[in-house]
């Protein structure tokens, strides 16, 4: 039986480009608290978002949210629900402001600001072009325009890379409220340190196939060199 | 006004001589075009001589039926001259030659219900090749340029996808890019007609022996249905193309992999 709450993953396997990036994945991300990906680049962990909001579908194997084929759900809302910051944030229309209204026209002004106060830009930052934004602070843009849909589950891939220490805390801080308001959040990681105290739950990929899975704390990977 | 000024047999085969002229500087500054040279020429002679021997027939024969079906053949060549500059875009034969025949039917439509031209076919059937041939540059340059933002435009429109966004609304700021790339240059030739070369259509009713202040009658009414034939065309084109391009669940097609059929 597939598991009810948060996504089931039932034997997945998905090509992209014509190559096997995820071969014969069974895994099960709860709801409720930052599942934890982990392993080396190119194992298929940015692959596994993707399927995660629909971006891409598998080649076979099944994925369930919440007992429900993912297929079953309208793919629009489900995007919305479920939403995707891509590790290098990828800017659309110019300005900070713009760029939060694309997933939801007609935001207010103080919403706006109230979110780029949550991904520790600050209120003054809606003025902005996006031209001059250093990778952290464009990164963190893409959290907060994530977050304008109101959805219930994160999907973040290696969102501190661009980060420094103090940024790096904020977006722990952050991931942390989500899941206390009641959010589930896919965190892809290279990194295991740090993370782990946030994560309640962590799957290692490697090269496509998932080699571990349980509780972050006692994780074989990374194993020593 | 001064009587039709067209060349015998004769005019033309000594116009050979600037053939034999070209290919001879071609040889002499070894170009290795010489060849080409000539086999342009003679297939230019016979291609002509075929097409006009078809329009004679149709001409004094074909009536309405026999110019829509000469249409269609024209539509049909457009349409994979067009989607050769697509290659890569999934079934882009079906889509360019759906667009070249949009552009030009909703034109030639416009200007038959507006009895701008009547169908009698020595009307019909070249203002339909000058419709077809932009409709068909227009189409080019839509799929060409889609093609190029697909390839470096991914991220952003999986960026909106992401958002919650339509591939419509995914899709509408790199359409309108091509659309403007498109419709550019018959916005240009518009601009400039008469000032940097006198057209096509013009030429020949002066050539013909017909006033100036006549022959832009006629060369007004081809700027604008050409203008229209380009928007058309390239507005289908980008419209079909996002259709192929995007799938039921709103997800952009990898170009890498085959498409379905």
């Amino acid at each position: 039986m597939l598991p009810q709450e948060g996504f089931a993953l039932e034997q997945v396997s998905l090509r992209r480009g014509g190559a096997l990036v995820l071969h014969d994945v069974s895994a099960h991300l709860p709801r409720g608290c930052c599942t934890l990906v982990t392993g080396p680049s190119g194992a298929g962990k940015s692959s596994l978002l993707r399927l995660l909001n629909r971006l891409a579908d598998p080649a076979s194997g099944q994925i369930a949210l919440d007992g429900r084929p993912l297929t079953g759900y309208d793919p629009l809302r489900l995007r919305r629900r479920i939403a995707l910051v891509a590790q290098h944030t990828v800017l659309l229309t110019g300005t900070v402001a713009g760029e939060l209204a694309v997933g939801r026209p007609g935001l207010e002004t103080a919403q706006a600001r109230e979110l780029l106060e949550r991904v520790g830009l600050g209120g003054a930052f809606l003025s902005r072009p996006t031209a001059g934004l250093s990778g952290g602070q464009a990164q963190r843009l893409g959290i907060a325009r994530a977050l304008t849909t109101g959805p219930e589950v994160l999907l973040l891939d290696e969102p501190t890379s661009a980060l420094d220490a103090a940024a790096t805390g904020l977006i722990d801080d952050l991931v942390a409220s989500f899941i206390a308001d009641g959010g589930s959040v896919v965190l892809v990681s290279h990194r295991t340190t740090g993370v782990q105290r946030l994560a309640g739950h962590a799957l290692v990929l490697r090269d496509g196939r998932l080699i571990e899975a349980g509780d972050p704390a006692h994780l074989t990977y990374p194993a020593a060199p | 006004m001064t009587a039709p000024a067209i060349p015998g047999w004769p005019a033309v085969a000594a116009s050979a001589v600037l053939v034999a002229l070209a290919a001879l500087i071609a040889a002499r500054a070894r170009l290795g075009l010489a060849a080409d040279v000539l086999i342009a020429a003679a297939r230019a002679l016979g291609q002509l001589i075929a097409v006009a021997a078809v329009l004679a027939v149709i001409f004094d024969w074909g009536g309405l039926a026999g110019s829509c079906a000469w249409i269609a053949i024209m539509v049909l060549i457009a349409g994979r001259v067009a989607a050769r500059r697509a290659r890569g875009l999934p079934r882009a034969p079906a889509v360019a030659t759906l667009a070249v025949a949009a552009g030009t039917a909703g034109t030639l439509a416009v200007l038959v219900a507006f009895t701008v031209i009547d169908t009698r076919p020595h009307v019909l059937v070249p203002v339909a090749g000058m419709v077809v041939a932009g409709a068909m540059q227009a189409t080019a340059l839509t799929l060409t340029r889609l093609r190029e933002e697909i390839e470096t435009a991914r991220p952003q429109i999986e960026a909106r996808l992401s958002l919650g966004l339509d591939a419509a609304a995914a899709f509408a700021p790199h359409a309108r890019t091509a659309l403007r790339t498109a419709v550019m240059p018959a916005i240009d030739s518009t601009k400039v007609v008469g000032l940097i070369s006198l057209p096509g259509a013009m030429t020949g009713l002066i050539l013909a022996g017909i006033d100036p202040l006549t022959a832009i009658r006629y060369q007004i009414v081809v700027m604008y249905m050409l203008l229209a034939a380009a928007t058309l065309a390239a507005l289908v084109a980008a419209r079909l193309a996002r259709t192929v391009l995007f799938d039921d669940a709103h997800r952009l097609h990898d170009l890498a992999t085959p498409f379905p059929r």
